[in-house]
């Protein structure tokens, strides 16, 4: 781990660090910070590490941007994000980079941006098909803010614009994985175990090894039609959670390569906006299905659909539809007694969100529903702007399942309230 | 062909070659005046939001805009310096001549460009007293315009114009009467009355400037009556005819902001 941390280090960041400090005027660099604290209390006994909290730190964050002198025919930026953690959960103090990248244009039509940085797209209001870049569920679940749901990757992203199409490509030297849920800080079904289970799980998962054919490719090529944009998607890599079981007993896992090919389209629909996304999954190690021990290839699509109502209230809603595909291998590979997964998954979500006390305030009602999984998420969440600098957060994150192996039934007891305050500047 | 248009225009806005001009017609050259100056143009804002408590909200932005069509279609762009926690979002409006309005927001925390809905035109920008619609103009086929007098206002002559809408149920106020300078047609004042008459809102320019010879606002004030809620925007650094591309108002300068808005 520390010999990738290092690489890393000097792939991306030492460049982009030294030509910040390029000899320059210092009123070019800008810099904001915040200091936030938050906690968040369960609301139910676990066998998670911390009984009555799954979440209470505090954290302080400096970005700032900087053209370099030197590379302004290059129109260069440099852009760094860095924090420090104080994790209460955890009892660690962590620095962490979640920025740091330079950003050029070497022609007219191209834009590079090297270095660590998040990278996002496609159409889905926290659903994500064609975006596979990596995300953090343990902040989602326990009350961070929005931000810190996507992981920043270490990339190379080249944009070339043309009228036709534009066309983003993005280059991942190093498979970064989703935060995954390991029982520490949240329990969740094991199905190695074949129940719920918390800190006493003990997963390992495995990464790929760095080499050049672990090399991920996201792509995206868009355009406009009018009102409406378009966009087609390319990824080579592998699956963001390890959904490749490698010894179940010693609960090894690992990430399965993945191939995954999707379109979307959103613009104006009836007085809202309207979005429509698909993508295919092309399970390259289980193409058959019949492999128990790894995901199955499948085909997601996703509609949705949000409108002002006038008065600061936006509504919007989402159905998703997840089909596993072949299904009947996976169903004859399942061990005696194992709960099955149902062949096609249907999510539902619903948004409301309303601003209030010239938009000081802002309520949020988040919920995802699960008609097929019979569970339900519900994010509530107020935040209110007091001054310009300070903004205080309350919300709650509730699990609802019937079923202890749903996608979110199996987190039914990681409920929590949590309140955050966030002074900027 | 627009610079011959704006000559043309500038050349009838001589007082004595002025003809009596209809209500609709005045209203046109107003909305040309204040909205459509130039082929394009760039101002840093300064808003100050005061609530009816005294609190001070401060936000800074730089506008970007680009007429696709004189009186018609545009393009604006957004770019928020302050507050801190708003650095670096984008807000991009197409403004269309019919229908609604396409917008996006660019959330640089997330590195995600949002879609959002336009239908409410009338909802507040920035939380302050303006609207989307005060900032990007309405539509002056949207309202009937009647000539009710002239008068001075702070020692400008000015026409009084009641604009009722033709869809009541599209916005807040029953009417606005509108005070627009007879020389230049920039709208120097707006009175907001509601259903039961009362007047509920005021927008009055408070500066002017002539900037690259275009007659500009560069200092205004807001007033919501109901809520106690003031606003002023304050302009600086307005240039006009800095030949701003179209493609400017696309995907890729949400993620990278084009040079003309880096301080």
């Amino acid at each position: 781990m520390e010999g990738t941390a290092l690489k890393k280090a000097l792939l991306f960041v030492l460049p982009a660090f030294l030509i910040s400090f390029w000899p320059a005027d210092a009123r070019a660099l800008t810099l904001n910070y915040f200091a936030e604290g938050a906690a968040g209390l369960r609301t139910n006994d676990d066998t998670t590490r911390k009984d009555g909290y799954n979440l209470l730190e505090g954290r302080v964050q400096v970005k700032g941007s900087h053209s370099p002198e030197a590379l302004e025919e290059w129109s260069a930026e440099v852009t760094g994000k860095a924090e420090l953690l104080a994790d209460g959960y955890d009892e660690s103090l962590r620095f962490i980079l979640r920025e740091g990248a330079l950003s050029f244009t070497p022609v007219d039509a191209v834009d590079i941006k090297a270095g660590r940085q998040v990278l996002t797209w496609g159409t889905g209001d926290y659903l994500f098909i064609n975006d596979l870049f990596p995300k953090d569920y343990i902040s989602f679940f326990t009350g961070r803010d929005d931000e810190y749901l996507k992981v920043p990757s270490d990339a190379l992203r080249v944009s070339v614009f043309a009228p036709a199409a534009s066309l983003d490509i993005a280059i991942m030297p190093v498979m970064e994985p989703n935060r995954s849920v390991t029982g520490t800080r949240l329990s969740f079904y094991d199905g190695t175990r074949g129940e719920i289970t918390g800190d006493e799980a003990n997963r390992d998962f495995e990464k790929p090894a760095e080499t050049i054919e672990n090399i991920e490719l996201a792509m995206r090529a868009y355009r406009t039609f009018g009102s409406f944009e378009g966009a087609l998607y390319y990824f080579r890599g592998f699956y963001n959670e390890p959904r490749g079981i490698t010894d179940a007993a010693a609960e090894r896992f690992f990430y399965p390569r993945l191939s995954a090919y999707g379109l979307s389209l959103r613009g104006p629909v009836l007085g809202g906006i309207g979005n429509f996304e698909a993508g295919w999954y092309d399970s390259e190690q289980d193409r058959s299905g019949r492999d128990a021990l790894v995901e199955n290839s499948s085909i997601k699509y996703l509609a949705g659909y949000s409108r002002d109502l006038g008065g600061d209230l936006t509504i919007g809603g989402q159905y998703l539809v997840e089909q596993m595909l072949n299904y009947d291998s996976y169903t004859a590979s399942l061990g005696a007694g194992e709960p099955a997964r149902d062949e096609l998954r249907h999510l539902v979500t619903l948004r409301v969100m309303k601003l209030m006390k010239a938009q000081t305030v802002e309520a949020v009602f988040f919920a995802f529903f699960s008609p097929s999984d019979r569970d339900a998420y519900l994010r509530p969440s107020v935040g209110y702007k007091i001054t310009d600098n300070l903004k205080a957060t309350v919300g709650a994150n509730i699990f609802i399942g019937t079923e202890a192996h749903t996608e979110f039934g199996q987190f039914e007891r990681n409920d929590n309230v949590y309140a955050r305050l966030r002074y900027s500047f | 062909m627009k610079k011959i248009l704006a000559l043309f225009i500038l050349t009838l806005s001589i007082p004595s070659l002025a003809f009596a001009l209809t209500a609709d017609e005045i209203v046109e050259r107003s909305n040309r005046a204040y909205y459509y100056a130039g082929d394009d143009g760039t101002a840093n804002l300064k808003m100050t939001i005061t609530d009816s408590r005294s609190r001070v909200r401060l936000r800074e932005m730089t506008l970007l805009r680009k007429d696709i069509e004189e009186g018609g279609r545009q393009k604006f762009y957004v770019y928020f310096k302050e507050p801190s926690d708003v650095r670096r979002m984008v807000f991009m409006v197409w403004k269309q001549a019919e229908g609604d309005d396409d917008r996006w927001l660019y959330l640089p925390a997330i590195d995600l460009v949002k879609r959002i809905a336009s239908s409410d035109k009338r909802s507040s920008f920035a939380g302050g007293v303006f609207t989307y619609e005060d900032v990007s103009g309405r539509r002056t086929t949207d309202d009937t315009h009647e000539l009710i007098g002239e008068e001075e206002l702070k020692g400008r002559p000015v026409y009084v114009i009641k604009n009722t809408p033709k869809d009541a149920g599209q916005v807040e106020f029953a009417h606005y009467i509108a005070r627009i300078d007879k020389e230049n047609y920039l709208p120097l004042k707006g009175e907001y009355y509601n259903n039961s008459g009362k007047l509920y809102r005021t927008i009055e320019v408070l500066e002017t400037a002539v900037v690259d010879g275009f007659p500009t606002p560069v200092k205004a004030h807001a007033e919501d009556l109901e809520k106690g809620l003031t606003t002023t925007v304050e302009f600086s650094g307005v240039r006009y005819n800095i030949g701003l591309g179209e493609s400017i108002f696309m995907e890729r300068y949400l993620r990278k902001p084009p040079k003309e808005v880096k301080e």
